[in-house]
């Protein structure tokens, strides 16, 4: 199945981030039919289009949206702050299709009534910021904006303040950490007031929806749940790595190889994580799932941010898990207990294990640890790492057990990991000093 | 205010009434039933759900809930440990994350026996641990002050410190620091833990990571006894525990009064108590032999030369009163002066008054308050510490503060006419609005106003004067109901000192010039060479029993937490008595019975019990505001001088090395715009002068100050009063 671009329409083919090029192409015509319209008609359009999250979470933005307690004021917040590793569809829209974004902001702000957006970027993200300003101002100079303002704040490196609550919390110049909930965002938000939080993604499909009309949308993807499309950030080892936009139901098989090329070198491929480092990882055998919600639920996965990383025959899942489990310890904020201990003694069972000097009873000992983690935390980062890290061990036991009866890593020196994920040594810089893409 | 509306709940198969809204912890509660908590602390601000400590299992909620930010709603049906195995094993794997890096060295702690975190492990906690790694370990401890130190590796992060320094004392001074496991509690910047309200974070700590260095290996709990008492340092009154081991003070607690002090203490109550064993303490009687000497005399050669001062003075005896000292003594010496002798020339410490009866209310009501208007020149943080945190939590819920002082005017100007103001009409209008005096001065005044703006009509609303002294009202009370003759004006003959306070006040070693002879009641020796002929010991308030009034008008008991060096001063003044005819009882129950039925009808000693209530209203009558007395005019280029006792300060502060860094620098406050125009820049030394005498201090920029006005803490400010040049250097 080609792609199907709706979201990243004509990106690539023009240069979308002058206001006339997206007006060309028929940009900003969905802020005026939705001017147009009754805030609620704009609220039931994306309710019968079924817009689902794209952040991670999957819930109905609609839904959400009714939620809001009643303002003024209302706060529309755009989460930016994409940090899931293997996720840069938000950066492709940031980046090349930034009207999109502002249009579907200026969209949302009339369907609920708010007169102040605000978009949390990634800090490292410094090339999208600038373009984003930048197509901020062009569509203000064109008096598109009708009294809202749309202030954006760029992140300084935490992965927590993804997090809607942390990132609230931040927005708001305290320390990244989750609240406590309820109160839900919708009721008591940004500065008490209601607040509707979506991911860039979502917040981009809007106009999408308004421009293809919502019952049209809905028959794309996989109805009722998974409808339209989703950006799916394809890496690790694969021929071409990049962003494809694809009706839901696209199966991973075809992502991987038609799209993306397959393994190279010749190499087979061994395992998937199918989106974002923290949904549970698949074996190569199960790659025929259609990437829709239903069918990653049935293999006991998730769609997460879409972030697709394939995984070859050359690397060590340990050495894999290990990277993961670095990760969310780095990146646990350090509120809640679970998270904050159990993250970093997960990681040095997984090292233990890697550097064989763990026991048999220790592979039970990580599962058990993995599962007074989940569901016990203040935030789903604790989940993210719990899962992540017991769905490499249920899938890949012999890997695991291999490395404790072995004594050490089966692959000796052979194994490579490179590309699939960052060392945990990346993980300390500097904002600031990140390179530019050119 | 409508009563909440009830809701039925089952917690653990029980069925519960609760208003809706209620934390499930309080709610559980109303059941018997426990949901252990690390972080959940209501008076540190909104439930945090960080520790994990409380999960339960909710109907309809597929993962275990943080019990400590749900609500009760109607049909809810929680499980707790005890009855969801869920639940059980989710708080057993709290512990097992909490302990996992926690020393466990309990045996070497000082909260071992005391500790949260030692109870909630043995009652839901694992047995054992499966960490095969080594513990985290780092620098311990760490002195976040001279008062405080910080155990990092026992720290179990739940935030109540941090919340307490910048939601409660809104200090901002303790952060976190990092993330994950590499979060730490810290000050900011690493500077000195420096606030009024420090010491409360090591009883907030449910962990052994914040401790009192005082007290530091000092005392088992098993060996310690708790005495209930009362602060005696300032008007407050803030209800405390004294934990002593072996007879000696070993730390000082708080005891929860929710109407006065909420649970908080200043750091000069908490901190302050080694001043008991101060290496110029006084055990025994001393007699000047020379110039600055004080020899030990016997108590017999003591009491006899009292008698013979006394004597030889007879009516033209004058005391100097301290208003630290309790109820009881103030009566026991007012009955032997003025029954015995005629003495009846008293130096109060301040003017003391029930004009402001008729408007009384508990601290608490501040909370609650719609608006709270401040006069006065002094900080209420240095005057009557916890009244500043009754006051921040106001702001917190929504109260407007107006602080009207400091002023150029004197607070008893800004009051007269403050009734004919905006101001004065939304006082009127509020249903629940305070008044509060910070400062010295005719309280007077604040009653008239009070009674314009009707103030002792609504419950909730009401005035405050903040005194100088603990029990400068009770001192006042006795001594007035002692005798009903007036005090002639012959000739000063011995003058008594009563109490450390009195001895430092410059007015009273004037007036010791004059005398012929003085004899101190004092607790230290220092202050009183070369000029008392004689000293008969003193005991501090954690040694004594006795009542003291606070600044509410709430008589409350103060317990004797350990023997003093000496004997009570109702002791001796009972023997005195004897020998002037006057028959005075040692003992404070009997001696309180006596002034109680001249001064306050219907109060028993053992009534008053551990947690003193807050007398009913009195009537209002009309007062009179007093004519505010004439300050004298200033030169034009002159400033008006506001000279303010710090919290820090005072005999007790004074003795204290761990307290030394409390106490402010030599600095004179000026406002931003009188420095410009002075050309005087923050940190510059200026000379602060009047009528020749001067002192120099530094310039401290503040952003709080009127213009015109300039502030110095009273021991920098050397002789001057009222009215002041202000120079560069």
């Amino acid at each position: 199945m080609p792609e199907t671009r709706l979201l990243l329409k004509g990106a690539g083919e023009r240069d979308l981030t002058q206001i006339a090029e997206y007006r060309a192409a028929g940009g900003y015509e969905s802020l005026a039919k939705a001017r147009a319209m009754e805030p609620q008609q704009v609220i039931d359009a994306l309710l019968e289009a079924n817009l689902r999250g794209r952040g991670g979470a999957f819930f109905p933005m609609g839904r959400k949206a009714s939620f809001l307690a009643a303002g003024p004021p209302r706060y529309l917040v755009v989460n930016a702050d994409e940090s899931e590793p293997g996720t840069f569809k938000d950066r492709e829209i940031l980046f090349s299709d930034p009207h999109r974004l502002v249009e579907g902001c200026l969209i949302t702000a009339h369907a609920i009534g708010c007169e102040q957006v605000f978009i949390y970027i990634r800090g490292e993200y410094h090339a999208e910021y600038e373009i984003l300003r930048a197509a901020c101002d062009q569509a203000r100079d064109a008096g598109l904006f009708a009294g809202v303002a749309i202030v954006l704040h760029r992140g300084a490196g935490a992965y927590i303040c993804g997090e809607e609550s942390a990132l609230l919390e931040s927005l708001e110049g305290n320390r990244g950490q989750p609240r406590a909930r309820p109160p839900f965002p919708a009721v008591s938000g940004l500065y008490r007031a209601p607040t509707l939080i979506n991911n860039v993604e979502t917040v981009a499909t809007v106009p999408v929806i308004l421009a293809t009309g919502a019952a049209e949308y809905a028959k794309l993807g996989v109805p009722p749940d998974s409808t339209g499309t989703r950006v799916f950030s394809l890496s690790g080892n694969v021929v071409n790595g990049g962003n494809y936009e694809l009706e839901m139901g696209t199966t991973l098989r075809e992502l991987i190889y038609d799209l993306g090329g397959g393994i190279p070198d010749g190499r087979e491929l061994r395992a998937v994580i199918p989106g974002g480092s923290s949904t549970p990882v698949l074996r190569a055998d199960e790659i025929d799932m259609p990437l829709d919600a239903q069918s990653a639920a049935e293999l006991g996965t998730m769609l997460g941010s879409g972030a697709v990383i394939a995984i070859d025959d050359r690397a060590c899942l340990v050495q894999v898990t290990l990277r993961i489990a670095q990760f969310y310890m780095h990146e646990s904020c350090g509120k809640c207990t679970p998270c904050r201990e159990g993250t970093r003694w997960v990681v040095q069972i997984v090292k233990k294990i890697e550097e064989g000097r763990a026991e048999p009873r220790e592979l039970d000992l990580l599962l058990d640890a993995c599962d007074r983690i989940l569901g016990k935390c203040l935030c789903p980062l604790g989940d993210a790492d719990a899962m992540a890290v017991a769905g490499f061990v249920n899938k890949f036991p012999e890997e695991f057990r291999a490395h404790i009866e072995h004594g050490g890593c089966p692959y000796g020196g052979a194994s490579s990991v490179e590309g699939l994920l960052a060392p945990i040594a990346l993980h300390w810089h500097d904002p600031t000093t990140v390179e530019l893409p050119s | 205010m409508s009563a909440p509306e009830l809701v039925t709940l089952t917690i653990d198969g029980v069925e519960v009434q609760a208003p809706k809204g209620l934390g499930l912890v309080e709610t559980a509660q109303l059941a018997g039933i426990e949901i252990p908590v690390f972080c959940y602390e209501p008076r540190v601000g909104p439930p945090l759900g960080a520790c994990r400590m409380c999960l339960v299992e909710i109907e309809g909620m597929p993962k275990l809930q943080a019990g400590c930010t749900m609500t009760a709603q109607d049909g809810m049906v929680v499980k707790t440990a005890a009855a969801s195995g869920k639940a059980a094993e989710g708080q057993n794997a709290t512990l097992e994350f909490i302990l996992l890096n926690h020393p466990l060295d309990c045996p070497v702690c000082d909260k071992g026996g005391e500790c949260p975190l030692q109870d909630l492990t043995f009652r839901y906690g694992p047995g054992s641990s499966r960490l095969s790694f080594a513990k985290r370990t780092l620098d311990k401890p760490i002195p976040i002050s001279p008062t405080i130190s910080l155990d990092r590796e026992r720290c179990i992060m739940c935030f109540r410190c941090t919340r307490f320094s910048q939601e409660v004392a809104e200090d901002g001074q303790l952060v976190a620091r990092n993330r994950g496991a590499l979060s730490m509690i810290a000050t900011f910047e690493d500077t000195p833990y420096r606030a009024p309200f420090s010491g409360n974070v090591t009883e907030l700590c449910p962990v052994g990571a914040l401790l009192p260095i005082q007290y530091r290996f000092e005392a088992r709990p098993w060996e310690i006894q708790n005495v209930p008492t009362v602060c005696g340092l300032c008007p407050v009154g803030c209800n405390v525990s004294a934990t002593t081991r072996e007879g000696k003070v070993k730390r000082i607690l708080s005891r929860n009064h929710p109407e006065v002090d909420e649970g908080w203490l200043c750091d000069k109550g908490r901190f302050s108590f080694p001043h008991l064993r101060a290496a110029d303490r006084i055990a025994e009687p001393l007699r000047r032999a020379g110039r600055r000497r004080l020899e030990a005399a016997s108590w017999d050669d003591a009491l006899d030369e009292a008698e013979r001062l006394l004597r030889a003075s007879g009516p033209r005896t004058v005391t100097a009163l301290s208003g630290s000292e309790s109820v009881e003594q103030a009566w026991a010496l007012a009955k032997l002066l003025r029954r015995g002798l005629g003495a009846h020339e008293a130096v109060l410490p301040e003017a003391a008054s029930d004009a402001l009866d008729a408007y009384s209310l508990p601290l608490s009501a501040i909370r609650d308050a719609q608006l709270v208007v401040v006069v006065g020149d002094e900080p209420v943080a240095d005057r009557a510490p916890v009244v500043d945190l009754w006051l921040r939590s106001a702001r917190r819920n929504g109260a407007e503060i107006v602080a009207l002082g400091p002023s150029t005017e004197s607070a008893a100007e800004v009051c007269r006419g403050l009734a004919a103001t905006e101001l004065g009409a939304r006082l009127r209008e509020t249903e629940r609005a305070i008044l509060v005096w910070s400062g010295d001065g005719p309280q007077g005044c604040l009653a008239a106003l009070a009674g314009e703006l009707g103030l002792a009509d609504r419950p909730g609303s009401g005035a405050f004067y903040l005194p100088r002294t603990p029990n400068g009202r009770g001192v006042a009370d006795a001594w007035a109901a002692a005798s009903d003759e007036d005090p002639g004006d012959a000739e000063i003959g011995l003058l008594i000192v009563s109490g450390d306070e009195a001895a430092a006040d410059p007015h009273v070693r004037a007036l010791a010039e004059k005398a012929d002879a003085v004899l101190a009641i004092g607790m230290f020796s220092e202050p009183l060479r070369g000029w008392v002929d004689l000293v008969l010991p003193a005991t501090s308030y954690l040694e004594r029993d006795g009542t003291t009034m606070n600044l509410e008008g709430r008589l409350q008991r103060q317990r004797r937490a350990v023997m003093a060096p000496c004997p009570d001063e109702t002791a001796w003044i009972a023997k005195l008595g004897e020998r002037f005819g006057v028959e005075i009882s040692p003992y404070p129950s009997l001696l309180f019975e006596e002034l109680a039925a001249a001064c306050y009808p219907g109060v028993s000693y053992e009534g008053i019990g551990e947690r003193a209530g807050l007398p009913p209203r009195a009537a209002a009558s009309p007062v009179e505001a007093p004519a505010p007395a004439r300050e004298p005019a200033r030169a034009a280029a002159g400033f008006r001088l506001l000279r303010y006792t710090p919290l820090f300060s005072g005999p007790a502060v004074e003795r204290v090395p761990e307290l030394q860094f409390q106490r402010p620098a030599a600095e004179v406050e000026l406002a931003r715009a009188d420095a410009k125009r002075l050309g005087i820049a923050a940190g510059d030394t200026v000379r602060v002068s009047h009528d020749g005498s001067s002192v120099e201090l530094t310039a401290h920029l503040s952003r709080t100050l009127p213009e015109g006005v300039v502030r110095v803490a009273r021991e920098h400010a050397g002789e001057l009063e009222h009215d002041v040049e202000v120079t560069r250097a």
